[in-house]
């Protein structure tokens, strides 16, 4: 008998043969070496879209909204769609490290630092769209429920908006706060091998004195815990309320219970397809191969074939009520407005189909599933097709709703109110660069764990303790 | 009495007491104090503190710079101002011979609202959008504000002195038709002085055929009163009498009186019309026909023979048919019914006069006593004094060189002439040519009078002190006649005389009106002589094979008055939708082969609404061109194409005209009319249209015309059904509505079965009141307020419109932002078609507001609680809480939220933000058209979303002066008399909005709604939004049953 069962179908969590110091050096190196000439470029185009962003803001700021192109009837374009896009993005990175930690899924050490971190990058940008669509943006803060000299003037609890404020602001906090915890016991690394004076300092106090005593290590794991179980309600939280936005509205193709469930599997469905596209990169940028695994990426493609074909099932309820419901409202909205192809925003809701539903089939096939390109490509169109989901949800629920006479003209976007999102990739990317620049993208402290379990290293030390009875062993070691 | 005290120091009033209560600041102070407070020294820990309060205090006052505004207050109050309370003077709106009884509004010295004079027997109170608009024109930067000679500013006395020896030889006066008694006083005084002068009048829009056949038939050169009320049956064929012909606002209240009709007397009159292109009577009709303007003699004819019996002589079955009900509804009216015809042929018009005979409406519904005054000019009489030499021309408010068809030859003609004399307001196309220009006063600030019908006076008084040096043409004339008193003490005097003492001219001034016209009409003798002759001509004009052209008339833009006016050019066409531009208009089946686009197609319907760029098609008349974008309109003749006049103004009447071009917006579609057989002709046959690859927005504010789609009939919407349906089954729209609101009831079919059985319709409405939502329904008591609009009386004119963007300052956008769909308008006229034929649809017209609902979707959604309910039933909304979130204007299922998407005002905080603003908002932010702004509304800033608001500050205003009377606020009802109208009530001609409180069972609106509640609807009622205004459903006058109107 062995002391260990192998399983011969799942593959090794981190490839090479690991040692504790080997995984350090690939992971930290990057962050030690001078950035590459790649960085500098993506880094550069990513400031400018940022800048470019800016500036479309303060057009948006100074002259006011119709500097988009909404009007009186469609007062939701890509700024709410935008902004729901990036939240979905945002839910992947507590679900691999929330819920994936609870179910004890050892394959999500290689990903989830650079997932938890482009959560947060991705809440970050999709803040910016619901402050910035607002007319008056500098009484945003009227929105926070807080005794005031103003009579004092309370929000409005019944509307979806401030649901909105709180779900965003905490999901944003607590992913932070775990984001971070995470961190620690690996910037205290960075810092141990610190050369220079600044970078000791800087890593030093950003590592809140972490000196890797069993006490730090004990803590550390609890508030991991702690905070896992906080968010994993957030994950399914965040979107519903999102979705409330719509769902809680009286406008046909908005006024739908079935919104809930079927915004969180888009967002994760989406979340998950950000991660992966990040991942491709990461690796091979990095040349971290060894780490992120095609077993990872396999793993999450399985991820995007199960939630894609939620949200098509979603896709096809909707239109089913829209017949069965025999409203004709909804009936014009599902079965004229989107599923029309012919009709103005048609293309749209086909583009949506396409990309969400139809082509992510392609992963029920194992070779698709570890190719790269196809991986990279796919992961790609299912974040286009999130866009038009949110697109279609949004646009074509408005421009024609209960009143023919106020059915819209053809919205199209404005220059600046594109030059909104290309400011929020550019702030999304400057930070994942100075992200992937500074800090370790991949969990070094969660590595070396699995290492214990499941790396070569270990197999090979473990070798010849295997070949050993069981009682043979145990007599040695009672010893 | 018992002593409360305090303290025991109170009770035993001991020294040290006595001492504390001398000392005001009993707490220590943070202060180091040794003696008094004033020699005080700050205490270390303090130091800080103040520090930071003086630091942020000097940025805060140094950073904000506050812009200084100079006002000068009164010394001495006037004695008939009060700063914030309006004054209101009774005046006359004129223009050219169209003149209606107003009331200005004038608060703090500026008029700044027009309401009718609820005194005047012929408007009662209505308005039009052109009245409502005019007070804007006042405040117009275009306006001439000095007298010239050559373009150079001169003096009155140095322009008077020049002009007596100038003025010599042939003198004409050319004007537009004076119905001013005063003012042809003085005309003919000042022509007594010159031998060889004369006064010519001359109409841009001429009723001459009228004349002239009423001259041949019964020997007065007049146009008649009409009486539209008094008519069971009413036939009008081309004449846009709702709209623009002779006296709509008139006509438009009478028309309405007839087809008002309650549950207790479901009658009404029939209007059958015939019409070239789609018009707003046209569209008001209970039937239209369409035929071919060189068919109208053909129609009248036919009409005439119908009425006679025998069949018309007209190959188009419809039209045809059509000619036969009218004939039979005519007949079937016994005297009571009427034709009008809107031809300039004499010949048509003699026929039709001879139809009128036949009918029985001569002194029935046509009365040649009372003469309407809008036009006495012929055509003839201008085109003569063309072909004759002037050497002297005085141009009194009249513009040949823009409307004369032949422009070329009065341009010619007013260069061979040595002294030009012009009296505009402004540098249009003919005072531009004139040497001499001396502008003449608004009508706000003007004396005057005017005799609208025979014997029915309007007065004109000034309302504010001249704006700029101008004068007021009777003055300039009376001043060269070399009389010694000035033309106010002419009219007063000759008033004063007629009436019989000076009081009495105060009274009918304060009254504005003076009439002793009788109400009952008398036959005129009819001469039957010219009727066969005319017979012959019109059997013997040609019917055109090819497309033919009609002008028409903009109920906003007129003969071209409107077009630099900003609220007229951004009033949606209560036809088209359209604002801000000229455009051709096509029926749906000329444009499958003009254009290629099938209306019947979903896909190419769908881009023809969608995309704001329109097909560009060049129009060859002759010589003559025009290139405009196509509007495609149902109820139009498929080869006969309209444009309207009014359009491609010069740019010297002001920035509106260019509507953000560089060039005045459209053509002038006047240079297509011709003058045949005396009169000027508006329709011309035989017109080439070629299609080009340009293409041209056109700024439309409603696109999709029909509430019937593909997925069902919106009937929730919008409610229609002829008068047999009703007549048939009373409770049609009653039994509709609940079929609607069944599933929201809580109830099972058994139950609504047996409600329906025991005629518990109230339990059924209650139950869906408390059901349909999760909330309880609480009970609204004190006033609650609510509207109720017959559908029936409106006719879509837009007077409402206008009316509302001038109370509540809503903001001109321009064609730039209308492009977009920003228009601002809270209120707005939807129109839409129904029936099979898509060429010749039913159109509804259905005034729509904030609905007001007591279950309002865009309350609850609103993240700072800016948009709430009153108590009173408002929904009201909080601008300064406002942050511009929209959520609320997505939520309005009837989408009448409008938000501000940039510094539409100048209110904005951030300066320089308006360099990107087109020249209409810019010109809207002047100082002077700012003096239009009611004071009483606040002025909203960028960001923020607004919409009607019932006219809150018209509330609080009426309920103060209930309050101040010690009485229950009162708003129609038994006694009549009204503490407060909205804007849109008020404007209205038809009176088919009534507002007021609906808790009040005696108050109009609850009588509105109590008389017709068989025809109460609420649009969208299955929401369960509650609104708080009703329609009364559109009633048809036809006598077949439309099966198709279920859905």
């Amino acid at each position: 008998m062995s002391l260990k069962y192998e399983s011969q179908l799942r593959e090794p969590l981190v490839y090479g043969n690991k040692t504790y110091h080997q995984v350090t050096e690939d992971i930290i190196r990057p962050i030690e070496a001078k950035p590459s000439k790649l960085w500098y470029i993506g880094f550069y185009i990513a400031v400018a879209l940022l800048l470019f962003g800016v500036y479309s803001i303060y057009r948006d700021v100074t002259y006011g909204i119709g500097q988009w192109n909404l009007n009186k009837t469609i007062g939701w374009g890509w700024d709410i769609t935008n902004f729901v896009w990036w939240v979905g993005i945002g839910h992947a990175g507590t679900l691999i490290s929330a819920i994936l930690l609870l179910f004890r899924q050892g394959w999500r050490t290689g990903v989830n630092r650079a997932a938890e971190a482009m959560t947060i990058f991705a809440v970050m940008c999709a803040g910016q769209f619901p402050i910035w669509h607002m007319g008056r943006v500098w009484m945003a803060f009227f929105v926070m429920p807080y005794p005031n000299s103003r009579g004092p003037l309370w929000v409005n609890f019944n509307s979806p908006l401030l649901w909105d404020v709180f779900a965003i602001s905490t999901y944003f906090t607590v992913s932070l706060l775990f984001w971070y915890s995470g961190l620690i016991p690996d910037l205290a690394t960075v810092r141990d091998r610190a050369k220079t004076k600044l970078r000791k300092h800087l890593y030093g106090i950003s590592s809140f004195g972490w000196t890797g005593s069993t006490k730090h290590w004990q803590r550390h794991e609890s508030l991991s815990l702690v905070l896992a179980g906080l968010s994993t309600p957030l994950v399914l939280s965040v979107h519903t309320i999102v979705s409330f936005d719509f769902a809680t509205s009286v406008i046909p193709g908005w006024h739908t219970t079935i919104f809930p469930p079927y915004f969180v599997a888009g967002a994760v469905f989406s979340g998950f397809a950000m991660v992966q596209s990040l991942m491709v990169i990461v690796r091979k940028v990095f040349g971290m191969e060894d780490y992120i695994t095609m077993g990872h990426i396999e793993a999450m493609n399985k991820v995007i074939v199960l939630t894609g074909s939620i949200v098509g099932i979603a896709y096809l309820t909707e239109l089913f009520m829209g017949w069965y419901s025999q409203s004709k409202y909804e009936g014009y909205t599902f079965w004229y407005s989107r599923a029309n192809l012919f009709s103005p925003y048609g293309w749209s809701y086909w583009g949506m189909m396409a990309c969400n539903v139809i082509s992510p089939q392609i992963f029920w096939s194992r070779k698709m599933r570890r190719n790269l390109f196809v991986t990279f490509f796919m992961s790609v169109l299912v974040n286009v097709g999130m866009w038009f989901e949110r697109f279609v949800i949004i646009v074509t629920s408005l421009y024609r709703d209960y009143l023919p006479s106020s059915w819209s003209v053809y919205y199209s976007p404005s220059v600046w109110e594109i030059g909104f999102y290309l400011g929020s990739f550019g702030l999304f990317f400057t930070c994942f660069f100075l992200f992937a620049k500074y800090m370790p993208v991949i969990a070094v402290a969660e590595i070396k764990y699995v290492l214990k379990i499941s790396g070569e290293s270990y197999k090979d030390d473990m070798a010849n303790i295997e070949v050993k009875e069981a009682g043979e062993f145990a007599h040695e070691y009672a010893h | 009495m018992s002593k409360h005290w305090q303290s025991f120091g109170e009770l035993n009033n001991t020294e040290a007491y006595q001492k504390s209560l001398q000392n005001e600041f009993k707490e220590d102070l943070p202060f180091e104090m040794d003696g008094t407070l004033l020699d005080a020294q700050t205490p270390r820990r303090d130091f800080l503190k103040y520090l930071g309060f003086t630091t942020a205090a000097a940025a805060i006052a140094a950073s904000c710079e506050v812009p200084v505004k100079k006002s000068i207050p009164f010394a001495n109050r006037p004695e008939d101002i009060v700063p914030g309370v309006a004054n209101y003077y009774a005046t006359t709106y004129v223009n050219g011979g169209e003149a209606v009884s107003i009331v200005a509004k004038v608060r703090d010295g500026r008029p700044i609202k027009i309401e009718g004079n609820d005194l005047s027997t012929i408007t009662r109170g209505g308005t039009s959008a052109r009245v409502q608009a005019s007070v804007l024109d006042l405040y117009d930067g275009a306006r001439l504000r000095f007298p010239t000679i050559g373009g150079k500013e001169v003096t009155f006395d140095a322009i008077d002195k020049e002009l007596s020896t100038a003025i010599a030889g042939s003198v004409v006066i050319l004007s537009s038709t004076v119905n001013s008694p005063s003012s042809l006083e003085v005309i003919k005084q000042f022509l007594a002085k010159y031998p060889n002068s004369k006064h010519v009048q001359y109409d841009a829009i001429s009723y001459s055929g009228i004349l002239a056949a009423n001259k041949i038939c019964y020997g007065k050169q007049v146009l008649p009163s009409y009486k539209f009320d008094t008519a069971k049956a009413i036939v009008s064929i081309g004449a846009d009498f709702l709209g623009t012909w002779i006296s709509p606002i008139e006509y438009a209240r009478q028309y309405a009186k007839g087809k008002k009709l309650s549950a207790k007397n479901p009658e009404m009159s029939r209007h059958i019309a015939f019409e070239t292109v789609a018009s707003l009577t046209g569209s008001n009709a209970d039937e239209r026909f369409l035929h071919r303007p060189s068919e109208t003699g053909a129609v009248v004819l036919g009409l005439l023979n119908a009425i006679n019996g025998t069949a018309p002589n007209i190959t188009d079955k419809k039209l045809a048919a059509g000619i036969e009900k009218a004939a039979k509804a005519l007949k079937a009216a016994n005297g009571e019914a009427l034709v009008v015809c809107g031809s300039n042929d004499v010949n048509v018009q003699v026929v039709v006069n001879a139809i009128n005979e036949a009918i029985g409406a001569n002194g029935k519904t046509i009365d040649f006593a009372t003469a309407n005054n809008t036009s006495v000019s012929l055509d003839t009489d201008f085109a003569t004094l063309l072909d004759s030499k002037v050497d002297t021309l005085i141009v009194v408010d009249s513009n040949p060189v823009y409307t004369w068809g032949d422009s070329a030859k009065v341009k010619n003609w007013l260069k061979g002439i040595a002294t030009t004399v012009s009296f505009g307001a402004k540098a249009d196309e003919t005072s531009s040519l004139c040497k001499y220009q001396i502008p003449s006063h608004h009508y706000l600030e003007s004396w005057g009078d005017a005799e609208i019908v025979t014997d029915h006076y309007s007065f004109l008084q000034p309302t504010i002190n001249p704006l700029f040096k101008t004068r007021q043409w009777q003055d300039s004339l009376l001043k060269w006649t070399g009389s010694a008193i000035d033309y106010v003490g002419t009219l007063k005097a000759s008033w004063s005389a007629k009436l019989g003492g000076e009081n009495a001219w105060d009274k009918i001034l304060q009254e504005g009106i003076w009439s002793t016209v009788a109400t009952t009409a008398t036959a005129s003798v009819f001469a039957s002589t010219g009727v066969e002759t005319a017979k012959t001509a019109l059997a013997a004009m040609p019917i055109s094979k090819g497309v033919e052209l009609q002008l028409y008339q903009k109920i906003s833009i007129g003969a071209g008055e409107g077009a630099s006016n900003p609220w007229l050019m951004e009033m949606p066409d209560p036809v088209t939708r359209a604002t801000w531009d000229n455009y051709l208009i096509v029926s749906p089946s000329k444009a499958k082969t003009l254009l290629n686009i099938d209306l019947n197609n979903n896909g190419q319907s769908d881009s023809y609404e969608v995309v704001v760029k329109k097909k560009v098609v060049e129009i060859t008349v002759g010589n003559k061109k025009a290139k405009l974008p196509v509007l495609i309109i149902p109820g139009t003749h498929p080869e006969t194409v309209g444009i309207a006049v009014g359009y491609g103004r010069t740019a010297k009447i002001g920035k509106t005209v260019n509507g953000n071009e560089e060039k005045p917006v459209g053509e002038n579609a006047f240079q297509f009319a011709t003058l045949a057989n005396g009169a000027v002709s508006f329709s011309v046959a035989d017109v080439k249209l070629s299609l080009t690859s340009e293409l041209y927005p056109v700024a439309l504010t409603q696109t999709h015309n029909i509430y019937n789609t593909d997925q069902g009939n919106r009937t929730e919407v919008m409610k229609e059904l002829t008068l047999a349906e009703l007549k048939h089954n009373p409770n049609e729209v009653l039994e509709e509505r609940m079929e609607e609101l069944k599933p929201y009831t809580g109830l099972t079919e058994k139950e609504i079965e047996e409600l329906e059985k025991e005629g518990k319709t109230e339990e059924f409405f209650d139950k869906f009141r408390h059901n349909g939502s999760i909330y309880k329904a609480y009970d609204k008591p004190g006033i609650k307020w609510g509207m109720s609009i017959d559908l029936n009386a409106c006719n879509g004119c837009g007077a409402c419109v206008v009316a509302c963007t001038a109370e509540n300052n809503v903001s001109v956008v321009g064609k730039s932002e209308v492009l977009r769909f920003h228009d601002m308008q809270w209120l707005r006229i939807d129109r839409y078609y129904s029936g099979n034929d898509l060429d010749n649809p039913s159109v509804v017209f259905q005034p729509l507001m904030c609905q007001h609902c007591d279950n309002a979707p865009c309350e609850n959604v609103c993240p700072v609680a800016a948009t709430n309910h009153s108590s009173e039933g408002l929904n009201q909304m909080t601008y300064n809480r406002c942050i511009g979130t929209r959520y609320c204007a997505n939520n309005c299922p009837y989408k009448v939220r409008r938000f501000n998407w940039a510094d539409y005002t100048g209110s904005d905080s951030f300066s320089g933000n308006q360099d990107e603003m087109n020249d209409t908002v810019l010109y809207m932010n002047e100082d002077l058209t700012r003096m239009v702004l009611n004071p009483d509304v606040t002025v909203r800033a960028r960001g923020v979303i607004e919409k009607c608001s019932f006219c809150v500050q018209r509330l609080q205003e009426g309920k103060l002066k209930a309050k101040k009377a010690s009485r229950p606020l009162e708003t129609g009802g038994e006694s009549k008399s009204w503490d407060l109208k909205v804007a849109c009530q008020q404007s209205c001609p038809t009176e088919a909005i009534v507002f007021g409180n609906v808790n009040d069972s005696k108050s109009a609106v609850s009588a509105h709604r109590e008389n017709n509640a068989n025809r109460l609807f609420y649009s969208l009622e299955q929401l369960h939004v509650m609104p708080n205004v009703s329609y009364m459903a559109k009633v048809r006058n036809i006598e077949e049953e439309k099966t198709e109107h279920k859905a």
